[in-house]
C-alpha cells in the first residue's frame, strides 16, 4: 500500500460493522436500516479468527481452525488481545497449539512459513501485520457478498482496550484498506443491536450486559437513559470463559478413554489434544440446542478411535464450578456499580458462550422476576448471542456514515461526552388510593445531563387546585424477613413445642420456610420546588416536564392536559 | 422518549398555598448531587445530543 492512500469522501463509502474477537470475528451490514450478519464464502456468521498457511496458500476462518490440527505450526490464532501490546504484558496461555508469540523488540510476532516451497524462509511477522491480513480477509469477504468493495467501518472493541490498542488496531485495518469511522464498546454494540428493534420504546433502563466468549469473559453494567448509554461499571475474566467449558469436557471424556485403554492419556498427544479441543467445542455447541450429544473421534490417540456421548445434565454438573464463575462475575459488577440485582431491568447474554442454556437459568435466578434475561433459552424475542454486536457496529456504522471523519471525532470528543449524571432521582409527589405519598421518578437516578423528562400524573378525582412538588429521590432495598410461623397466638408454647417436635415436623418446617422478601422502594430526599395548577377539571390530568440543564440548573413546566396556560419556574446552579 | 402515565394522583393544594406566579423555588441540585461520566458515543440519541452540543443549541430548540 502506498502512503498517497486517502480516506473516501462519505459519499462514497461502502460501510460494515466488524467484530474482531480473539476467537471469532464477524462483519454486518444493513438494509433498509435492518443489521444483518453476512455469512463469508464459506456460509460461516462467526468466523474464526485464525489464520493458516499450507504451500503459501493462505487460509481464514473455519478452513484455518481445521488446521490447528495437522498444520498448527503454521496457524495463528488467539491474537487479537496482543494487539498494541508489550510482548511482557500479554497472556500467551492460548497459543500452546498454534504458532507461539514471540518478543521482536518488546513486541507481539509470530513465526510461520506463508510462502510455497520446502526450502521457503519462514518469516516473523508482527501481530500487527497478522491482523491486517486477517481483516483483508474479512473485509474482502464482506465486498464480495455486498457486490462493492467495503471501504469502511465501525469495529467493536472491550472496554478495557487503551488507547495503544486503538490506535494498533486502527493502523492494522488502515493497512488493509479499511477506514475505521470508529470503534465502539463490545457491550454498547449489543445494547444498540437490542435498542433498534422496531418495536422497541426508548425506556430508561439498567442493563448488564454478559459477554461470555472464548477466552475471555466480559460483563458491563450500562444506564440506559433516555437513548443514552453510560457505563457504570466493567468486570473482566480470563479464567471462566468458552475454553473452560471445552477443558471440561475434554478432561471428561480424555479419562473415559483411558479408562477403556489401558491409561493412555490422549491430552499427553499435541495432536491428540488438538482433536480433543476440536470435538470437545462441537459438544458443547450440540449440548446449548439438545439435550444429547455425541463425541466421535477417529484415531484419537494410537490409532484407537473414540466415540461417546454425554447428555447435558451431566454436562452441567461437571461444568458446574465455570459456571459459578460467570454468576459470580455477574454479581461482582452489579456491586460494582453500587447497584442492587433489583435495579436491573435488562441483562443482554451475548457473545457465543452465551447459547448455553444453564448459563442463563442461573442468571434467571440470581435476578428478580422483572428482570427481562435476553437470551434464546429464556426468550424467543433473543437475538442471537453470537450476532449481536456485529450488528450494533452495523447499525452505528450506517448511522455515521454520511459524516465526516472531522465531524466524528468532534463528535466523541471527551468535550462532548463527559457531562454531569445526576445522582438522585428527581420527580413528583402523588397520594396513593391509601392516602400514602408515593415518589414518582421523573428523571432518574444516572441521568446524563442536559435532560428533559415528562410525566402525565392524574389530578385528584374531584379536580380543584393541586399541588406539584418536585422532589429529589433515591432507592433503597427494603428487606423483610420471614415472619416466624408460631401455631397458635402463644409463641412461647409454640417455640416449646418446636423444640420437642419429632421429624415429620421438621420436615413440615422446612416446606413452609419462607425466604426474607427484597423489594426496591422509593425514599424521598430534599424538596426542590412547589408549584399550583389552579381550577383543574373533574377527571384532569397534570403534565409535568422536569429540564435539567448542564449546569444542573433546573426547569420545571406544568399544566393540566389539554388547558392552556400553566406554571414555569427555574431552579439556578 | 414517550410520555410516561402515572395511575396515582397529583395532592390537593394545601389551604392558604401561594407563592409568585404560583411557584417557589426551594432548592436546588448542588454539584455534590452529580458525578462526571462518560456517554458512549453510540447510537441515534447520542448523535442529537451531540448535535445539540456542540451547536449549543436547547431541547426545545432542537424540536423546531
Ligand atoms: N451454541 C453454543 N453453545 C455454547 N458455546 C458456544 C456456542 N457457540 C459458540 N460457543 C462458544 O463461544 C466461544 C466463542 O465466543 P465468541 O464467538 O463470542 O468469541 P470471541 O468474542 O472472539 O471470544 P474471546 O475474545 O473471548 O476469545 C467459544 O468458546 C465457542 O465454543
Ligand atoms: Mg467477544
Amino acid at each position: 500500500m502506498s502512503d498517497t492512500k486517502t480516506t473516501p469522501a462519505p459519499g462514497d463509502r461502502t460501510v460494515i460493522g466488524v467484530t474482531f474477537g480473539n476467537s471469532n470475528s464477524s462483519i454486518a451490514y444493513t438494509v433498509d436500516d435492518k443489521a444483518e450478519v453476512i455469512a463469508n464464502e464459506d456460509g460461516d456468521r462467526q468466523i474464526p479468527t485464525i489464520l493458516s498457511y499450507v504451500d503459501g496458500e493462505e487460509y481464514y476462518g473455519q478452513q484455518a481452525k481445521a488446521f490447528l490440527v495437522r498444520n498448527s505450526k503454521n496457524t495463528v490464532a488467539y491474537f487479537r488481545d496482543f494487539l498494541g501490546k508489550d510482548f511482557k504484558s500479554i497472556d500467551p496461555t492460548h497459543n500452546h497449539a498454534s504458532v507461539h508469540p514471540e518478543d521482536v523488540d518488546g513486541s507481539v510476532s509470530f513465526t510461520l512459513t506463508d510462502e510455497e516451497g520446502e526450502d521457503a524462509t519462514p518469516s516473523t511477522l508482527s501481530v500487527s501485520e497478522i491482523s491486517t491480513r486477517y481483516l483483508r480477509r474479512l473485509v474482502n469477504s464482506a465486498s464480495e457478498y455486498l457486490g462493492k468493495k467495503v471501504t469502511s467501518a465501525v469495529i467493536t472493541i472491550p472496554t478495557n482496550f487503551n488507547d495503544k490498542q486503538k490506535a494498533a488496531l486502527i493502523a492494522a485495518a488502515a493497512a488493509a484498506d479499511l477506514e475505521v469511522l470508529q470503534l465502539i464498546s463490545e457491550p454498547v454494540a449489543a445494547v444498540v443491536a437490542y435498542d433498534a428493534r422496531p418495536e422497541v420504546e426508548i425506556k430508561d433502563k439498567i442493563v448488564v450486559v454478559a459477554d461470555l466468549g472464548g477466552t475471555r469473559s466480559d460483563v458491563t453494567v450500562v444506564a440506559s437513559r433516555g437513548g443514552l448509554y453510560t457505563i457504570l461499571a466493567t468486570a473482566h475474566d480470563y479464567d471462566f470463559a468458552g475454553a473452560t467449558l471445552d477443558k471440561v469436557l475434554i478432561d471428561h471424556f480424555a479419562k473415559e478413554f483411558a479408562k477403556r485403554n489401558q491409561g493412555i492419556d490422549p491430552r499427553e498427544n499435541a495432536r491428540s489434544l488438538a482433536k480433543l479441543k476440536f470435538e470437545a467445542e462441537a459438544t458443547k455447541r450440540a449440548l446449548s440446542l439438545s439435550t444429547n450429544a455425541n463425541f466421535s473421534i477417529e484415531s484419537l490417540a494410537e490409532g484407537i478411535d473414540f466415540s461417546s456421548t454425554i447428555n447435558r445434565l451431566r454436562y452441567e454438573t461437571i461444568a458446574r464450578s465455570v459456571f459459578e464463575g460467570f454468576n459470580r462475575l455477574v454479581e461482582s459488577v452489579i456491586k460494582k456499580a453500587g447497584l442492587d440485582v433489583l435495579d436491573v431491568d435488562e441483562v443482554i447474554l451475548s457473545g457465543g458462550t452465551a447459547h448455553t442454556p444453564r448459563i442463563a437459568a442461573n442468571f434467571g435466578a440470581i435476578f428478580p422476576e422483572s428482570t427481562n434475561i435476553l437470551a434464546p433459552s429464556t426468550t424467543p424475542a433473543a437475538i442471537n448471542p453470537s450476532e449481536l454486536q456485529a450488528r450494533g457496529a452495523a447499525l452505528q456504522a450506517s448511522l455515521i456514515q454520511e459524516y465526516e471523519a472531522e465531524d466524528i471525532d468532534q463528535s466523541t470528543h471527551a468535550a462532548v461526552t463527559t457531562v454531569p449524571h445526576i445522582t438522585n432521582a428527581i420527580g413528583v409527589l402523588s397520594v396513593s388510593q391509601s392516602g400514602d405519598e408515593v415518589f414518582v421518578p421523573v428523571v432518574f437516578p444516572e441521568t446524563a445531563v442536559p435532560a428533559r423528562r415528562t410525566v402525565i400524573v392524574a389530578a385528584p378525582k374531584n379536580g380543584g387546585d393541586v399541588l406539584i412538588k418536585i422532589v429529589e429521590g433515591n432507592t433503597h432495598i427494603k428487606v423483610t424477613q420471614p415472619q416466624p410461623k408460631a401455631n397458635g397466638d402463644n409463641s412461647k408454647a409454640a417455640k416449646v413445642e418446636d423444640a420437642n417436635s419429632d421429624e415429620d415436623s421438621d420436615f413440615s418446617d422446612d416446606e413452609e420456610e419462607e425466604e426474607e422478601k427484597r423489594e426496591k422502594v422509593w425514599k424521598v430526599g430534599a424538596t426542590l420546588a412547589e408549584a399550583a395548577i389552579r381550577g383543574v377539571k373533574k377527571g384532569g390530568k397534570v403534565e409535568i416536564s422536569i429540564n435539567v440543564n448542564a449546569d444542573l440548573a433546573v426547569t420545571v413546566t406544568a399544566r393540566e392536559v389539554g388547558a392552556k396556560g400553566g406554571v414555569r419556574g427555574q431552579l439556578n446552579a | 422518549m414517550a410520555t410516561a402515565l402515572v395511575s396515582l394522583s397529583l395532592p390537593s393544594l394545601p389551604e392558604g398555598w401561594a407563592a409568585e406566579k404560583d411557584f417557589k423555588p426551594i432548592g436546588k441540585i448542588t454539584k455534590d448531587g452529580a458525578t462526571q461520566r462518560t456517554i458512549e458515543p453510540v447510537g441515534p440519541h447520542f448523535l442529537a445530543h451531540a448535535r445539540r452540543a456542540r451547536h449549543k443549541r436547547t431541547f426545545s430548540e432542537d424540536d423546531r
